[in-house]
């Protein structure tokens, strides 16, 4: 096992920062909100991952593949919502779903 | 002797519940006929308990209060006393109950106002015939309960009301002193018993006696309507005429005589107190009659006159002559139910008229009224030979006979208040009955109301039968009383006696013949002429009561209302509900600035949240750093 463990925090933080940009900054779309959530969650995966190799126990890539599954389910909810919205007020700008407020 | 004593009391007891819970329900005649009836066989038991009475005798009923070594069982004393002062009750009271039926005959409320009159019979000869403080008190504050109901009466109108309260409010003032006395007497002596108590006086060092004497002479005052606590009678008027009379003759007033000359021995020896009681006297007697020269108002005069005549009983209590005290009490009785209800016959037949200067010529339309009108006034005034004259002139010359600067000072006062008294109450006599005046009103009800007054007329003028003076036979108060402690003061000579009588004689005479010259006849028009236009500042002193009410009004009721406003405005409305208004308006706008953040806009909450998470990091960081 040559890379450390730190490197894998520090590419995951990248990573789970990079997909925060992308939610924070892309509110036009919702599917591009979608995509930045969905690189914080491989963010935390390659925590987890890292993790396990490093203490050699397997606790974290089980979790691995459970978060793999419940992305998956996320992702498809999330593109049927996507979906009615988009035929609801044709259009997928989250700016524009504003009635919930207090 | 239980027996009568238990059926005294439980009858008008019975009589006012009856009326208190079914009185709505039961046809008019019957409620009035229960109450008349009631209060009958109350005097009923009182006569045969007096014919059966042979010593002072101490009766039980049943426990009251028990807690430790407090004991107040309900239990009655007879004495000559309590047994003369019941049998007065019982037969005025009876006679005002029948004289209320046709008095009242026109009013729909009679359920609660029978309820009351027979309550307040009853609550009165509690208070005469309790063995124990706490039972007299709860008559004292039964009587000054039922005065209060039955004052305002007619409670509709603010007026009335407002002197029921004022009734309640001021003898409750003299309550307080009252219930202070008898506290300290239980820690003092470990009992309530008045039998007790009062051969317990000797225990004592004199200031304490002082103390507590004074204490029951306040709560006396609040009571029997004395300076400075005389401000209530007066406009006690308020309430229908029988009422009046109940309170004036028989069940109110005569309260705080009654516990004073009940107290007397253990009171009696301190100099101080009895001075202290005759001086109350002295200067109420002068006082009330001051006032009532110059009334206007029928039943004011009689209210005023009243003040006056318990002044008197005070001065003989305060002189130690209990007998006179007594004596006068229940002729004053007699003679002031006769006028009050007189009165009544004289404002219904005047279409409810109270003003004394417009009314006129009844003693031909009102023949009956008239001449048991004029006995009473007679007995009011000290005309000799009736019983007012031997009943003053006990206290008069028991005043005399007691010596002293003090009692020297407050017998002349007397004789001048009773100058004043004969004047004022023929001023009133030939003002109602003299003269002309237009047609009255006659109604079936007044012939009845009229019969009663006669017996109560033929009881003022002889009731000197009672206690004749010494040298005219033994006096039958006199011999009853013997036993009683502080009821035998000095006597004097026969011929110390017979002048005496003659100065108070003289005098109630002048004062007869100075209201004939200034009212009768022709001068009569003259001042019924003068009273159209504004009275003299003096008149106008002397009709609003030497402006007590005024002087009351601006040293406790005035700042009394302005520091409640104070308390309500500034403390109550100013800080403390402005405090939680501000706050909860504060909260409020807060909490509208803070919901403006929940936008509804997703991406708000995202970066909200992002930076709600940099700063949970940057925190830990700068702890493990």
């Amino acid at each position: 096992m040559s890379v450390p463990l730190y490197h894998v925090l520090i590419l995951a933080a990248i990573l789970f920062a990079m997909g925060l940009a992308c939610v924070v900054a892309w509110r036009a779309n919702v599917i591009m909100m979608l995509i930045g959530i969905e690189i914080m969650l491989n963010a935390v995966m390659l925590t987890f991952v890292g993790g396990s190799a490093h203490w050699g126990i397997a606790d974290g890539q089980l979790f691995a593949l459970m978060l793999m599954a419940l992305t998956s389910a996320e992702v498809s909810l999330a593109l049927a919502m996507v979906v009615y919205l988009q035929r609801r007020k044709k259009s997928v700008n989250t700016d524009d779903f504003d009635m919930m407020k207090g | 002797m239980k027996s009568y004593l238990t059926l005294m009391l439980m009858f008008p007891l019975l009589g006012g519940l009856i009326s208190a819970l079914f009185g709505r329900k039961l046809p008019r005649r019957m409620v009035e006929l229960t109450a008349c009836a009631t209060v009958w066989g109350s005097f009923v038991c009182a006569l045969l308990a007096a014919l059966a009475y042979r010593s002072p005798e101490k009766v039980v009923l049943t426990q009251w209060l028990t807690a430790f070594d407090l004991l107040a069982p309900i239990s009655l004393y007879l004495d000559p006393l309590s047994l003369s002062l019941a049998v007065m009750i019982g037969f005025v009271c009876g006679l005002i109950h029948v004289y209320a039926v046709f008095y009242m005959a026109g009013e729909t409320d009679y359920a609660r106002f029978f309820a009351l009159l027979n309550l307040f019979v009853f609550a009165m000869l509690t208070l005469i015939l309790a063995e124990n403080l706490p039972l007299l008190y709860l008559g004292w504050e039964g009587v000054g309960f039922c005065s209060y109901l039955l004052i305002g009466f007619w409670y509709t109108d603010k007026n009335n009301a407002d002197a029921g309260r004022k009734a309640f409010i001021t003898t409750r003032i003299g309550d307080t002193a009252f219930l202070v006395g008898i506290a300290w007497l239980f820690q003092l002596f470990g009992t309530f018993s008045i039998s007790e108590l009062n051969g317990m006086a000797f225990l004592m060092p004199g200031w304490v006696i002082t103390c507590l004497g004074l204490l029951f002479l306040v709560g006396a005052m609040g009571k029997s309507a004395q300076v400075p606590l005389m401000v209530w009678l007066p406009d006690a008027m308020a309430g229908p005429t029988p009422v009046s009379a109940m309170i004036h003759a028989a069940t109110m007033v005569t309260a705080g005589v009654y516990l004073l000359a009940r107290m007397f021995p253990l009171i009696g020896g301190s100099e101080t107190v009895t001075a202290a009681i005759a001086i109350t006297g002295g200067v109420t007697a002068f006082y009330g009659a001051s006032c009532a020269l110059a009334q206007r108002d029928l039943k004011r005069v009689l209210a005023f006159s009243t003040i006056s005549q318990i002044g008197y009983m005070m001065l003989g209590v305060g002189a130690g002559a209990i007998t006179a005290a007594t004596f006068h009490l229940l002729v004053h009785a007699f003679f002031k139910a006769l006028l009050f209800l007189g009165a009544g016959c004289v404002i219904t037949a005047m279409h409810h008229e109270q003003d004394i200067f417009k009314m006129g010529g009844l003693r031909r339309t009102l023949p009956v009224t008239f001449w048991c009108y004029l006995a009473g006034a007679a007995a009011l005034a000290g005309l000799p030979l009736t019983g007012g004259f031997f009943s003053k002139d006990s206290i008069l010359s028991a005043l005399w006979l007691k010596g002293g600067g003090l009692y020297l000072g407050l017998y002349l006062l007397a004789l001048l208040t009773a100058l004043l008294t004969a004047f004022y109450t023929f001023r009133m006599v030939y003002l109602v009955f003299g003269g002309t005046g237009e047609k009255i009103h006659t109604l079936p009800e007044l012939k009845v109301m009229q019969l009663v007054l006669i017996p109560l007329a033929l009881l003022g003028l002889f009731g000197g039968i009672l206690n004749l003076p010494a040298y005219l036979g033994p006096g039958f108060l006199k011999e009853l009383f013997a036993g009683l402690a502080g009821a035998a003061p000095a006597e004097g000579s026969h011929l110390e006696e017979m002048v005496l009588q003659a100065v108070a004689g003289a005098l109630a005479l002048a004062g007869l013949l100075a209201a004939q010259l200034r009212f009768g006849g022709k001068a009569r028009t003259q001042r019924v002429l003068e009273a159209k236009s504004e009275p003299s500042a003096l008149v106008s002193f002397l009709s609003n009561g030497w402006y007590f009410d005024r002087l009351y009004h601006a040293l406790l009721i005035r700042p009394y209302q302005a520091f409640s406003s104070i308390l309500w405005q500034r403390v109550d409305e100013g800080a403390i509900d402005d405090t939680l208004d501000r706050l909860a308006r504060g909260l409020g706008s807060s909490g509208y600035w803070l919901g403006r953040w929940s936008t509804g806009r997703v991406s708000v909450y995202i970066f909200s949240f992002a930076a709600g998470g940099a700063l949970l990091l940057g925190y830990l960081a700068w702890l493990t750093l």
